[in-house]
């Protein structure tokens, strides 16, 4: 069977700290736009810290949400792409195919989740910041729309990794950049197909909730509420 | 057209367009021989350590190959290297544990920075106006050894640097004691000489605190950002996941006292607003309760405790309740608490506390990295009050940026007659200098951190470089042994180079130790097993020591409440800490994670206090104190008292590259110069300051959360 890859985030133990941000930037060629660019809203992070005040003081309360693709399992982009640049793969990620992308920007007006990014200048990395680049995952230059791909360039290495030794993946062995680099381990990414992976025992938990459940986008994302005692 | 007339006019368009490059040779790309043996699109990983702050976390360099244009004698072209690509934590290490914050994440842009210095540089302007020209190496050494000779007082020479305990360090201070100067001075803005002072008075031992978060099951913050910024924050983050959810059906509760909400409060159960400079009392007041035969905390009841801080004497009664039921408790301090006047009072506050839960029967759940206090001492940062040098060495420290104008370490350093700097930037400080003699980054050059916290077991981290240098720059300790040899009378440096420094720290840790810096990047031993040093084992807090009799002592603050009627809190940034990694685009560009601001500097006044003063956000707000005055647009937030403002350090350099030069606004620069009365280290959070507003939003604050992202943006105007 095919793996349908998910995620899981512990809200009570994500502190906010941002490390998954710029994971993010370094493992998928993210570009900074700038201030200027940024002030009008073109700032690109695939994936973001949310926070939000609770109460006034003193009783205020701050709660951090980290928000990135939910590889929707009936996601609203999809089928607003005319050129099929916007698409299921088998493995359950909504993929964006660059070549193919000709940046009617209909997918980000459709996606609820506002974790779409347009490239509406070529990206610049003043020399040498270039040498950073990861040749696994494509440049995107000005025109397409880019997003969170669960770092689809991990998954597929790690899967010719496992054909090429002959052992079959097992859970964990896959990470994201983001999952990889949170401290506090309130990342979890894995096949939701496997019942026994660790992100399909969090998905399952009573404490788990969907973002924007109501609207049956069916994410992959699980949020698992923070736990609090106070 | 058919297939082969395609063929055919493709070959000759393509033929005629390579020939038209070929008469022009500005669209020539010369490719020159790699230096290396390169296996294109294979990655290899190389362990090395983290640079960014004194945690040391270990690091695993993803290396592959890359073009990098560069010259050949006089001819410009590419060059396949062997190029790091990417920074992960190193899975064994036993700081990080795999696991990396934002700035470390950043740290490669160090390397690859478009605005680092490329090679040794002379002044050639007037003194801070940051003109420089190029000089050999061979001529920047001379020159440092000859004014170094010309000196007719050795203890005139001047070595301020960042006080991360490391070999790189030890030579340094080698080279000093050596040539006859004095040791290096530690200049660090949010340094923690207090808690060290402190904890050499409570457990004997000189040092931060390494915190056992996991096994807590009730902690409570006295204003340290152990989360964000502060001391051993990766390893001290995964400690509070473990305590959250990694126990099945156990959850750690976890409370933060502090006038303003830092991202630990952040994620706090309670948040509890306690007035500046009295959160020490409100542990005392909690020792109280646990403790209610001991004499020495006699006058700390609830309502006394209350009283003094604004905590509610019932909140303190139930706070003590729940740490009695949730035992093992364990109190973390740091941060603005230790910043007041009256800091090591708070110090010596929660180290009680801390005592009097050890002495309840559980486990203390503090401890100290052994061996980490096996460094020699530094001169503290208050010796740059007092800076009088004829020679000064810059290291990897920026006082100009980081000292309150009071310090007067500006007009200081204009004084000393010549001035070296090891910087990769021209920052504020290195402006000022005559000679730049750049360092390698850390993946170019040898590396090595000693860290004082973060793990129970001795770690000592190295490793050698990761990739080639990419410029003309030296490993400022191998500048330094070298500067030893070309003296008149040379100095005999026990090493030849800093590797072999490295190397002879590690053969004295044991056998093996060295083997283990190409395997992972250093040396790690259990508590016990092999120690570095004569006072290595943790001490806890003794339950028999009695608890001493402790006196609140109120804070001072600088301007009278009648006229600068707001306590003023600058605190560290999370993409920027102290300012020190302001000039990385992507830490520029990461939104600020309570506020998503990016690529700003703000002000954050309580919503209550911002509408007497008809502030809304992102008005441009003037904050005034008795040195001096800087502009900033407004952030409101709930999570600060109405008597406070605060500030992120972090922009308004003068200089430091094209990504942070002259943005935004630096709160040190209104900063008394105030310091702890015990240990004389800067009281950065004992400054009081009036507030205005001055004009509408000017679009300086940028935000990315607020606004659809595809409409433009408008300022909301009054």
């Amino acid at each position: 069977m095919a793996a349908r890859w998910g995620m899981a985030v512990d809200l009570d133990t994500c502190t906010g700290c941002g490390a998954c941000v710029t994971a993010c930037h370094a493992e998928n060629n993210i570009p900074t736009v700038g201030p200027e660019q940024a002030a009008v809203g073109r700032a690109m992070h695939w994936i973001r810290i949310e926070s939000y005040w609770d109460g006034e003081f003193p009783e205020a309360r701050m709660k951090f949400r980290p928000v990135m693709c939910q590889h929707c399992d009936a996601a609203p982009c999809e089928p607003v792409c005319p050129t099929y640049a916007s698409h299921h793969t088998e493995e359950g990620l909504n993929a964006q195919v660059y070549n193919r992308c000709i940046g009617t920007r209909y997918c980000a007006n459709a996606c609820p989740y506002n974790v779409r990014f347009f490239e509406f200048y070529n990206p610049e990395w003043p020399k040498p910041l270039q040498v950073q680049l990861n040749p696994d995952v494509s440049v995107r230059e000005v025109g397409v729309m880019e997003k969170c791909t669960f770092c689809v360039q991990r998954i597929t290495a790690a899967q010719i990794d496992a054909k090429a030794e002959k052992k079959p993946l097992k859970d964990g062995d896959i990470k994201p950049a983001c999952v990889q680099s949170c401290t506090a381990k309130a990342l979890v990414f894995g096949d939701l197909n496997d019942p026994e992976s660790e992100v399909s025992r969090l998905s399952r938990s009573p404490r788990g909730s969907k973002l924007l459940d109501d609207l049956g986008t069916l994410p992959k994302v699980t949020y698992l509420a923070k736990q609090s005692l106070a | 057209m058919e297939r082969r007339d395609f063929i055919k006019l493709t070959a000759i368009t393509g033929t005629s367009a390579a020939l038209t490059a070929c008469g022009n040779p500005e669209h020539q790309v010369i490719r020159f021989v790699p230096d290396e043996d390169i296996v294109p699109g294979i990655a290899e990983w190389k362990p090395s350590v983290c640079p960014v702050c004194s945690a040391g976390c270990g690091l695993t360099v993803r290396i592959m190959d890359a073009d990098f244009e560069t010259m050949r004698n006089g001819q410009a072209g590419v060059v396949a290297i062997k190029a790091a690509k990417k920074l992960e934590g190193q899975p064994t290490h036993p700081i990080n544990q795999g696991a990396l914050c934002a700035r470390g994440q950043a740290a490669i842009q160090l390397t690859y920075h478009p605005d680092r210095v490329t090679q040794p540089m002379k002044r050639s302007g007037t003194r801070g106006a940051a003109d420089f020209k190029p000089v050999s190496w061979d001529e920047a050494i001379a020159e440092l050894a000859g004014k170094l000779d010309g000196l007719s007082d050795r203890k005139a020479l001047a070595y301020i640097t960042r006080p991360r305990r490391s070999r790189r360090l030890e030579v340094a201070t080698e080279f000093l004691t050596r040539f006859g100067a004095p040791a290096p001075i530690g200049f660090e803005l949010f340094g923690n000489e207090v808690l060290r002072k402190a904890n050499a008075a409570s457990f004997g031992r000189e040092q931060l605190p390494t915190y056992d978060l996991s096994s807590a099951m009730f902690v409570v913050g006295f204003g340290a950002d152990f989360l964000g910024t502060w001391n051993s924050p990766v390893a001290q983050t995964i400690g509070y996941g473990q305590m959250r959810q990694g126990r099945a059906g156990m959850r750690g509760k976890f409370i933060q006292i502090e006038p303003r909400m830092s991202l630990t409060g952040a994620n706090a159960d309670e948040w509890i607003y306690a007035r500046a400079g009295t959160e020490g009392v409100v542990a005392l007041g909690i020792a109280h309760l646990l403790a209610p035969n001991n004499s020495g905390l006699a006058g700390f009841a609830p309502d006394a405790v209350e009283k003094v801080t604004g905590v509610a004497a019932r909140k303190i009664e139930r706070l003590a309740r729940e740490i009695d039921e949730m035992k093992p408790a364990l109190a973390i301090v740091g941060g603005p608490t230790l910043a007041y006047t009256n800091g090591s009072f708070h110090a010596r506050a929660v180290n009680t506390l801390n005592a009097v839960l050890a002495g309840s029967g559980h486990a203390s759940g503090i401890g100290f990295t052994p061996g980490a206090d096996a460094v020699r001492p530094l001169r503290p940062s208050a010796d740059l009050k007092n800076l009088s040098a004829q020679v000064l060495l810059l290291d990897d420290a920026n006082p100009i940026y980081g000292t309150p104008k009071g310090w007067g370490v500006r007009d200081a350093i204009a004084k000393v007659p010549y001035i070296a700097s090891f910087s990769s930037f021209i920052d504020d400080t290195s402006a000022h200098a005559d000679l730049i003699l750049p360092d390698h980054t850390f993946l170019e050059g040898w590396t090595d951190s000693l860290p004082e916290s973060g793990s129970m077991l001795a770690v000592a981290s190295a490793a050698g470089p990761v990739m080639k240098p990419l410029y003309q720059t030296r490993s400022t300790p191998d500048v330094l042994i070298e500067v030893a040899a070309k003296l008149k009378t040379p100095i005999a440096m026990p090493w030849k180079t800093y590797d072999e420094a490295i190397k002879a720290g590690f053969d004295k840790i044991g056998p093996t130790a060295w083997d283990d810096v190409a395997k992972q990047g250093g040396h790690w031993t259990a508590p016990g097993a092999e120690r570095r040093s004569a006072s290595d084992g943790a001490r806890p807090p003794s339950p028999q020591s009695p608890v001493p009799s402790l006196q609140f002592v109120p804070p001072q603050f600088d301007g009278d409440v009648a006229a600068y009627p707001y306590y003023f809190q600058p605190y560290p940034s999370q993409a920027f800490n102290d300012g020190s990694t302001a000039h990385l685009p992507w830490l520029q560009e990461m939104p600020d994670p309570m506020t998503s601001a990016m690529w700003s500097s703000w002000v954050e006044i309580n919503p209550q206090a911002a509408e007497k003063l008809g502030i809304k956000k992102g008005d441009v707000v003037e904050i005034t104190s008795s040195q001096g005055s800087l502009r900033a647009p407004a952030v409101l937030s709930p999570g600060i008292g109405p008597d406070m403002v605060a500030m992120p350090v972090g922009q308004g350099h003068e200089t430091f590259t094209r990504y942070a030069s002259k943005r935004g606004a630096n709160p040190v620069t209104i900063l008394a110069p105030l310091t702890d009365t015990e240990t004389g280290a800067l009281a950065w959070a004992a400054t009081r300051v009036k507030i205005a507003r001055v004009g509408d939003a000017d679009g300086s604050l940028i935000m990315f959360a607020g606004e659809l992202r595809e409409e433009p943006h408008h300022h909301h105007t009054r």
